[in-house]
């Protein structure tokens, strides 16, 4: 379509070959500085005094200890998340009923939500000065400032990515197969096993690999729920934090390079999933 | 009756799509519901296979009340307007998937399977996808997964809708004869006059949520009973006022006089037209081919009539005064309609 | 007309579990912030609110974020352009680069950033020359803002621009219009709805940033320091009054970028499903 416009209708003047190409020039300037420089950064720093050096904060007690925490944390979100975003779809997609619109746009909500206060939101439902916190210390459950304030920090600023990515696709692919299956009599689980689940497989991928990756990135939300409790409550971003802020910064680059590292391999898993998602 | 409707209302949101629907449908019919898009027809279909509820009245079939029967158990075949074949499995197993939810044994399905995709004209797909066939094979392949189960009612929505016009005449043919040869009580939507009169043994006729008239496809026809009927049927010419058309009685509180195209025989003045002396004048306006024969556009007594002639009579130009007779025609006062006849047709005739 | 099903199993199942989960994870959160803050006086809020560091706070957020979000339109529509309209080499990458800051954890963007942009950095020595300092200073903050926000303007533009109908630019070029016109007068009024949508975005998303400024920003009251930090340093003092106070303006202020956006972008629907 493009090389239409180009090559046809528009003659390649030499004005219109300076403006092609200097576009194609500042953008691809652009997107070093901005994106492909700061990754090469981390990795510089992280090397900076070898590979010892590297080794050994990335197999630091701390390290590892938030790298499982990290873990943890994001496998929870994501199968929360994964269930919630199911659900939501099904219940969005396949009726019709009140309040429809609403409960859309309250699944959408959290992301517009800065993460400082989707932590803050969190430490007052379940913090000290919150009215069910007695109740709470009697059962001897703690949310903040431990792992289960993490998980649903993380569960919340990751909330629609699972059912954004699963609702278009439903919604255009309509009721009548599963309509047809119901009336041969197959049961809920069946038609969603074998009717609708090869529909959205790989929108569903998709939206578990980019809530994958926001959860193991999350800083803010974390950051205020979590405490700062080194190897207890530490995530890995947060992990860097007080790394960089002690000026340990070949340690901190270190441990970022295993995020830059998963967020290479999320947008290659990313470009994989979406090429192969548009051949069906 | 086989299929019964009593007193059935439904709306959707301000809508109303069945406005107390009274219908009966014998065993072994094949059934055509006609109608214009938003009259309620398709809602019919889906309340009786029990993809909508009905807000009141009763759906009975066999003679039993079904309204509370899940649609699964109601032992009904439905074939989607779109198909809504399976487009991640193969046709195999969108024919067995009815089946296979039913816990046949391996072997029957196999074998039903088969038996079906014969019939059909389909042996050697069984491993082909949705996407890999032709409108009229997808067509075929949900026809065979409805019939499957052996249900003893196969509702069609829309069945020729998403068929090109070439094949659809062959598919129309091939259907009616298929559903013959099974005897399975059917019953069909449709938009379209033609596919209705040609396929259907009967026709419901619906408008506005509400059934007009049932009857075989020739008394709908040729006898239409209220004012949709008469005016939905054919190419009609309707107009308001028909009191210069001086052969025909004048009915009280007439609404519209509506004329088809073969009530009307236009001759050229140098024919012999046997009602000559009864024949009202006309101007022709419009002179088109047609593959059938010659349609004409003519105004007489300030009136746009639609009339046709074969290839065999002699030319008649734009702009030429003819010869208009009217054999017929349907007045409407309110909702009925009645057929008026020429006098002329009763009087003794004299040849000239 | 579009008709729902009564025969799909599963409405009451995947109904509860999404407002259960929708409950405890949001609404009750949620609430409890409306509730906590109802129970302060409104001279209170005025008071928090007023402060000058608070303020000054606000003044920095929005500025950074609103200067930011327009470079980002600017860019985002000839990122857009170039990845839609001409091949070149390592387009694809370019591509799913683009997408990077959504998945790149913000605190590594944040240290990265910073690394690169202060005085020992590659391109913060280079400025530095100029007199000029990056980190540690407001454009710092932008810069930061610019990297989280790029991928919203792009991905709001691109899909507008590709099915865009070449017919009206061929109509406008067989008419004699030159190819600046045809931008200006045919191609821009058309991705105007795109372009503010991704703009709202990434302004949105500006406002609440947090883990990329925060290692840039210097943090120096009255000058570098954005809300959420603020917000961040009232809870370190226990101070949650002070904190759910600016949240909520925060709050506010995003929900009506939101509004706004989700306004132009019903209009945006009505285009892409016309496809003209």
């Amino acid at each position: 379509m493009s090389t239409a416009i180009q090559g046809g209708l528009h003659r390649d003047t030499k004005g219109s070959k300076l403006v092609r190409y200097s576009l194609i020039g500042i953008s691809l300037l652009f997107v070093f500085l901005m994106l492909i420089l700061p990754l090469i950064t981390v990795i510089t720093e992280a090397f900076k005094q070898g590979f010892a050096v590297y080794s050994k904060a990335v197999a630091d007690d701390y390290t590892i200890k938030a790298i499982l925490l990290t873990l943890e944390a994001s496998f929870f979100a994501v199968a929360i998340n994964t269930v919630f975003g199911l659900c939501a779809a099904w219940s969005l997609t396949k009726f019709k009923f009140k309040g429809k619109k609403i409960l859309a746009t309250l699944i959408d909500l959290p992301v517009t939500v800065s993460p400082i206060i989707a932590g803050l939101i969190f430490l007052l439902t379940f913090g000290r000065q919150s009215p069910i916190f007695p109740l709470l210390q009697d059962a001897d459950i703690k949310i903040v400032f431990a792992v289960p304030g993490i998980v649903l920090a993380t569960i919340f600023v990751t909330f629609p990515f699972i059912s954004r990515e699963l609702i278009p696709v439903l919604e255009s692919q309509g009721t009548d197969e599963e309509e047809a299956a119901a009336l041969m009599g197959a049961k809920g689980f069946t038609i969603f096993r074998r009717i609708t689940f090869p529909h959205i497989k790989w929108a569903f991928l998709y939206g578990v690999v980019l809530c994958a990756a926001r959860a193991m990135g999350e800083f803010g939300a974390v950051s205020v729920i979590s405490g700062h409790l080194r190897g207890k409550t530490n995530t890995l971003p947060l992990h860097v934090e007080i790394l960089f802020n002690e000026f340990q910064y070949v340690p901190a680059f270190a441990v970022a390079s295993i995020l830059v590292m998963l967020a290479i391999l999320i947008l290659v898993a990313r470009s994989v999933i979406e090429h192969k998602g548009r051949k069906k | 009756m086989y299929v019964e409707l009593k007193h059935i209302n439904k709306h959707f949101g301000n809508f109303k799509a069945s406005d107390d629907v009274t219908v009966g449908i014998e065993k072994g019919k094949l059934i055509g519901l006609l109608g214009p898009s938003g009259s309620g027809k398709t809602t019919i279909l889906r309340m009786i296979a029990g993809l909508e509820n009905p807000d009141s009245g009763e759906i009975i079939i066999d003679g039993k009340v079904i309204n509370d029967v899940p649609a699964s158990k109601r032992g009904i075949g439905f074939v989607f307007q779109s198909y809504a074949l399976f487009r991640y499995m193969t046709v195999f197993d969108n024919v067995a998937f009815g089946l296979k939810i039913a816990k046949k044994p391996a072997n029957e399905i196999k074998e039903r399977v088969h038996e079906l995709l014969e019939l059909v004209g389909l042996s050697g797909l069984e491993k082909r996808y949705p996407s890999e066939l032709s409108g009229g094979q997808r067509q075929r392949v949900a026809f065979a997964r409805a019939l499957a189960p052996n249900p003893q009612l196969l509702l069609l929505d829309e069945p020729f809708a998403a068929i090109d016009a070439k094949v659809r005449q062959e598919l129309r043919s091939w259907l009616k004869g298929m559903i013959q040869k099974l005897g399975v009580t059917s019953i069909f939507v449709t938009h379209d006059q033609d596919e209705a009169i040609e396929v259907a043994d009967e026709i419901i006729i619906t408008n506005r949520g509400r059934i007009e008239q049932v009857g075989t496809p020739y008394e709908v026809y040729s006898n239409p009973k209220t004012a949709f009927t008469a005016s939905f049927f054919g190419q009609p010419s309707i107009f308001k006022d028909y009191s210069n058309f001086r052969r025909f009685d004048v009915l009280e509180n007439a609404e519209n006089a509506i004329v088809r195209p073969e009530f009307v025989k236009v001759t050229k003045k140098t024919e012999v037209q046997k009602y000559k002396n009864s024949a009202e004048e006309g101007v022709v306006e419009e002179v088109d081919f047609r593959g059938y024969g010659i349609e004409l556009r003519v105004r007489v007594n300030g009136v746009l009539l639609t009339a046709r002639r074969s290839f065999d009579q002699p030319r008649i130009k734009v702009g030429e005064k003819v010869d208009v007779f009217i054999y017929r025609m349907f007045v409407t006062q309110g909702d009925t309609a009645t057929l008026l006849e020429n006098k002329s047709l009763r009087e003794p005739v004299v040849v000239i | 007309m579009k008709r729902k099903s009564v025969v799909i199993p599963g409405f009451g199942l995947t109904t509860g579990v999404t407002l259960a989960i929708l409950s405890v994870v949001v609404l009750i959160p949620l609430a409890s912030l409306v509730v906590f803050s109802a129970q302060m006086s409104a001279s209170e809020i005025i008071d928090v609110i007023t402060r000058p560091r608070v303020l000054s706070s606000f003044k920095v957020s929005f500025l950074t974020a609103f200067v930011a979000s327009l470079i980002n339109a600017v860019m985002g529509v000839i990122l857009a352009w170039v990845l839609v309209r001409y091949t070149f080499p390592l387009k694809r990458i370019v591509d799913g680069t683009i997408e990077l800051p959504f998945a790149l954890p913000t605190a590594v963007a944040g240290i990265a950033l910073t690394a690169l942009t202060a005085d020992t950095g590659l391109v913060g020595g280079f400025f530095a020359n100029f007199g000029i300092k990056i980190a540690f200073t407001r454009i710092g903050i932008t810069v930061a803002l610019v990297f989280i926000g790029i991928p919203f303007v792009v991905r709001a533009v691109q899909p507008v621009l590709e099915k865009l109908d070449p017919a009206y630019e061929e109509a406008a070029g067989v008419l004699g219009a030159s190819r600046m016109r045809i931008f200006w007068k045919v191609i821009l009024p058309e991705l105007i709805p795109a372009i503010f949508t991704g703009f709202g975005l990434a302004f949105g998303r500006c406002l609440g940033e947090y883990g990329s400024v925060v290692f840039i920003a210097g943090n120096m009251p009255f000058e570098t320091e954005i809300a959420p930090l603020i917000i961040m340093s009232e809870l370190q003092e226990y101070d949650y009054s002070s904190a759910t106070t600016i949240a909520l303006v925060m709050l506010v202020a995003s929900f009506i970028t939101l509004f706004l956006v989700n306004v132009v972008q019903n209009r945006n629907a009505k285009i892409l499903k016309g496809g003209s």
